[in-house]
Formats: structure tokens, sequence, C-alpha cells
């Protein structure tokens, strides 16, 4: 038994070597960094960063930019994989349907965004040729702009993660709570919905920290105007060469995104004990 | 008037026809078992009747009232599943309140009557635990209480047993019994296990290939089966014709004379009997309608061994207590106990 396990860790290592060697120390000597100073340790750096009304804003825009995706997707992706997972009869096509857009580059997906939402987009031609505005408007390098490009690249994820769990969810369940004398609707708020909630959960996980750390899409999507903390770490880095800046946003955008991920994680233990 | 009434029913899906032109009665109180074999339409049957699914043709009358379009969650009919189908993210409590939560009763009443059927079913003290943390047989009284305690109109029970170990199982149908005779409810149960069912019904309906072939107390089928299908089922296993030669009384293609269980109008019938009613001698004996044969096979069951027999009327199996008595190839005379013939279709 000993010698067996001996062999198995040797089947880890390389797994182990990689991770530790190209994520776990990088990652320490970045938050090492972020807490050095000329005297050594302080703190100075994070205060100097929160001080900042520049910062505060793009810290502000970044969190409200992906929770607004997260539940967008949540509202639009909830829905659609309830639909797939429990009615529809061509699962495998609806569900490569639901994916197909993960097979296409962020920017090229960004590249079509700027088309279809220009001053000469369809959008715009739409909404001026049916009398809503007189001008076209400006639909793109905003917050606006940003958050379609979001919601179009992590919706696939939020599906995919709520179908797994959904499918799951036993037809009896449903059938048992008509039974009982709830109508779908009670039944859906009553079963599906609490059932679901561990899918719901790592589908916002998957989206909130995607949208956090995206960085091609609010590049391209996003003006100058609109910065978020990915593409200001960026700017932080290689426009001003403040690597220690830079490593005190990374860090401080790590802390964020764990911190709402097991925000999200003990809701859901909240709603649904099983979880 | 009966209770629940299936009028020529046709069901399935898509092309694939399950129930056709299936009729079936209940009366208010029986205790009714589907018996039949995997795929023969029992559980689509209990299904369509609990309302999960409509049916493509036929109609389904309740108390005198048209069903067949009522939907599931106005019908108050109790359903217990084969797969007890607990919501896991509910306790035991929230579990059996949930059909008195769906009615709008009261907290105080649903309190009391929740209680009060964790009571009846021997789970008091278990209201907080979740289904994961209970054992089989007492998931299985959860899901019970929770059909229960709505009041139902009609208790539906799809093979609510077979999940559970042997033991356990003939203690929960004898539950499941008193407390139908207790609670005077109406119940109609799906099951592929006979002798679970000849227990626990008042009345046996033996389905097989969508309809029903015999539909009779359980004394009725085990002992007078009126169809090849059914005699199988209950244990006959020797076939033969006959012709009459009186009241009650039957010849065989060789000559023997032999009395039948119960008479019926015709002349020509298939007649059956069971191994263990089947007398086997040396041949030699003067043994009065004795069969002439010749053993070809000799199995050891244990208690008994089974003799298979090759006569002039066709194979006979027979069970015999004599383990040595008889080896293969010897000669043997069998004689069939009066009254003990079936006479079948």
């Amino acid at each position: 038994m000993r010698k067996k396990s001996r062999i198995w860790l040797l089947l880890v290592l390389p797994g182990v070597f990689f991770v530790v060697f190209f994520m776990l120390i990088p990652l320490f000597s970045l938050c090492f960094g972020s807490f050095y100073g000329e005297a050594g340790f302080t703190l100075s750096n994070y205060f100097k960063l929160f001080g900042d009304r520049y910062f505060q804003q793009v810290f502000v825009r970044s969190l409200r930019l992906s929770l607004l995706s997260t539940a967008v997707c949540a509202v639009l992706g909830f829905p659609t994989a309830y639909y797939i997972s429990k009615y529809s009869r061509h699962k495998g096509m609806m569900m490569a349907f639901a994916v197909f857009p993960m097979f296409t580059s962020p920017v090229i997906r960004s590249f079509s965004w700027m088309v279809i939402l220009g001053k000469k987009g369809i959008v715009n031609s739409f909404l001026v040729s049916i009398g809503l505005f007189a001008k076209p408007q400006s639909l793109l390098y905003n917050e606006f702009s940003m958050t379609v490009g979001f919601v179009q690249l992590f919706l696939p994820q939020m599906i995919l993660s709520l179908i797994g769990v959904m499918d799951n969810i036993p037809d009896d369940l449903t059938l048992a709570a008509g039974n009982l004398g709830a109508t779908k609707l009670r039944s859906f708020f009553h079963v599906i919905f609490p059932l679901s909630i561990s899918g719901l959960v790592t589908g916002s996980v998957l989206v909130f920290t995607g949208c956090m750390t995206a960085y091609t899409t609010p590049q391209l999507l996003g003006g100058t105007d609109t910065r978020v903390l990915s593409t200001m770490i960026y700017q932080y880095a290689m426009s001003l060469r403040d690597w220690t800046q830079a490593s005190v946003v990374a860090v401080v955008m790590i802390v964020v995104t764990m911190a709402v991920s097991s925000a999200f994680n003990s809701l859901s233990r909240r709603i649904n004990p099983m979880a | 008037m009966a209770l629940l009434e299936l009028q020529n029913i046709t069901a399935g899906y898509d092309k694939n026809i399950i129930l056709k032109d299936f009729s079936l009665q209940v009366e208010r109180g029986e205790f009714v078992s589907l018996l039949g074999s995997s795929g023969c339409g029992k559980t689509t049957t209990l299904r369509l009747i609990a309302g999960f699914s409509e049916p493509m043709e036929g109609k389904m009358l309740f108390d005198g009232r048209d069903y067949t379009h009522v939907p599931l969650h106005k019908r108050n009919f109790g359903f217990v599943f084969q797969s007890y189908a607990l919501f896991p993210h509910m306790t035991v409590f929230d579990n059996v309140a949930f059909g008195l939560k769906m009615r709008k009763v009261d907290r105080q009443t649903i309190e009391k009557e929740v209680m009060h059927i964790l009571e009846v079913v021997d789970l008091r003290g278990f209201e907080n635990r979740l289904p994961r943390e209970m054992s089989g047989g007492q998931r299985q009284r959860v899901a019970l209480a929770r059909a229960l305690v709505i009041k139902p109109d009609l208790l539906l029970f799809d093979e609510p047993l077979s999940n559970l170990d042997a033991k356990l199982r003939v203690k929960m149908r004898v539950e499941i019994r008193r407390l139908q005779q207790e609670l005077g409810f109406t119940a109609i149960y799906v099951t592929h296990d006979q002798e679970e069912c000849f227990a626990i019904s008042d009345k046996v309906a033996i389905m097989n290939g969508g309809v029903i072939e015999q539909m009779g107390t359980p004394s009725d089928i085990y002992n007078n089966p009126q169809t090849e299908f059914i005699a199988r089922f209950v244990g006959f296993e020797n076939f033969f014709e006959l012709t009459r030669t009186g009241e009650g009384r039957f010849k065989t293609e060789a000559g023997q004379e032999v009395a039948v269980t119960r008479d019926r109008v015709g002349e020509r019938f298939k007649g059956c009997i069971r191994p263990e009613d089947v007398l086997i001698a040396p041949a030699g004996e003067n043994v009065p309608g004795g069969i002439p044969g010749e053993v070809m096979v000799s199995t050891f069951l244990g208690r008994h061994n089974q003799l298979n027999v090759r006569t002039p009327i066709g194979e006979f199996v027979v069970s015999t207590d004599e383990h040595h008595a008889f080896g293969i190839g010897s000669a043997v005379t069998l004689s069939m106990m009066s009254n003990k013939v079936n006479l079948i279709d």
C-alpha cells in the first residue's frame, strides 16, 4: 500500500511542478512586490492607489460591469439552459449552438461588435430608420458595448454550468411537485431553482472572474474613458513602466475576484444546503 | 359506481403504442395491484392516472367526473415513486409539508398534520433530517407520509419497495397494508413481484402486452388462472389438451380421466397443473388414470427434486421429495391429484 502511494505521488509531480513554478511562485513574487517599497515592507502602495480618484473610478467600474454582465448572463442563461435541459428534442444541436461563440477568438468577436454597433452599423441604421433617433447614437467605446461584449463572451459558460446541474435533476421531482399540487411555476421556484443554484453559482463565478480579468474585450470595445482593472494593469506596466503599481492593481483584482466568488458560494448555501 | 374508471385508453409515445383499448375499474376503498413484467404498460397506466401524461384516445372518469384532461396538480392523488423522488434540498418536515403548503393550509395546521403523519409512519424525531441522511427504508416512509398527508382521493404506488432489501420489503408491505386498512384509502399498486402483490391487494390485475389478461382476487388468480401466460406466471408448468367426458370431468389425449378445479362452458380446453400436484410412482404400480413416462432430467432443488418426465401427452415437470428414488431413464407412472387441474383458454 505504501509503495503504491509513492508511485501515485510520482504521477502527480509534473503537474505540481508546473503549477508551483509557473503559477504559485510568480504569484507570490507579484504579491511580495506589491508590499515592497524603498524602506522594505510597506502598505503605502495600497494607500496611494486607493487614494487615487482615477483608480477608484476604474475599480468601481470594473466591479459594476462584471456584476452587471454576470446578472445579465444569469437572466438570459437560466431559461435557455432550462429549455435545453428539460424540453429540447435536439439537445446536442442546441448545446452546439449555445457553445458556438466559444469557437471564435475574442478579438474577432470584438471586431464584429464594432461593425454591428458602429455609427453605420445595423443597430444604428435600424434605430434611425424606425425614427427612434434622428442621428446615429454612439453605441461603441462605452460601458454598454463592453457589457454586450462580456455577455456574448461568457454566456456559454453560464449556460453550460446550468445545463450540467439541471440534467442531474430527476424529472420525477417536478412530477412529484405537480402531484402534490404545485403549478408549473411553483414547482419551478420550489424545486428546479433551488436545485440549480450550484450551477448558477459555478456559472456566475466563471462569468464574473472572466469579466474581471478579460483584457481584449474591454480594450477593443471600451474607450479611453472606460478603463477597467485589466486594461489599467497594462497601462501601468507597459505605458507607464510602473511595475509596482501594476502588481498592486493585480493583487487587488485577485482579492476582489476571490471575495466575490466566495460570496456567491455562501449565498447559494443559504438557499440550498445541499449545494 | 366505480370510483375510478379508465375507458378504452390508448397511450404511448410517438409511434410506440403501449396501451391499446385499455379499460380498468377500481372501486372505492379497494387495494388494486397491477402486476406484470417490465414493458407491459403497468407504469404507463399509473402515470396516466396520476396525470403525468395524457392518453391519445379514451377517457378517464373519477367519481363520475371526466378527469382525462384535468392537470396533474389539480388531481388530489398521492403518488409514491420508485425513486421516492424526495426533494433533496428540503428536510423531512418540508418534504412532507410540501403538499399542504401548495394547498395554502395555515402554518399551525401544517405543523400538526405533518407531525401526526410522521408519527403514523414511525418517523417522529427525524423531521429535521435531509433525505440523504436517511436509509432507504426511512426515505420510503417519508415518501409515504408525503403522499398520505394530503389525504389523497387515490393513492398510487409505482414499485415503491423495489429498491429495498428483501427483509425490509416484507416489513414495509405489511406496513402499507396496515395503513390502508386503518385509513381506508383507495390504492393502485404497480409491481412485478407476484408474492408482494398477492400479499398486499384486494384485487390483482395481471397485465401483458398493454392489456389486462385477468383481474380478480389473489386466490382466484392463484388457483384459477385463465390464460397460459398467467398460469405460467403463478407456477403452472404442465400443459396438455383436454376433452370433456362429463360434468367437471375431462380426458387427456391418451385417455386418462381427470377432474378439474372449476368447470367452464365448452368442450375442448387446455389443462394445466403445478409440478407439486403431480404424483409420481415407479412403473408397474397400479395407479388409476396413470400416465406412463420416462425420467429425462433430474434437478436437485434443495427441499425437493424436480424431474422432467417424457409422457405420451407431452413433457411433464414433477417435483418429488424422494431424492434418489427415480434415476435418469427410469420408467415411472404419473397421476394428477384430484381437483388440481385448471382449465385455460
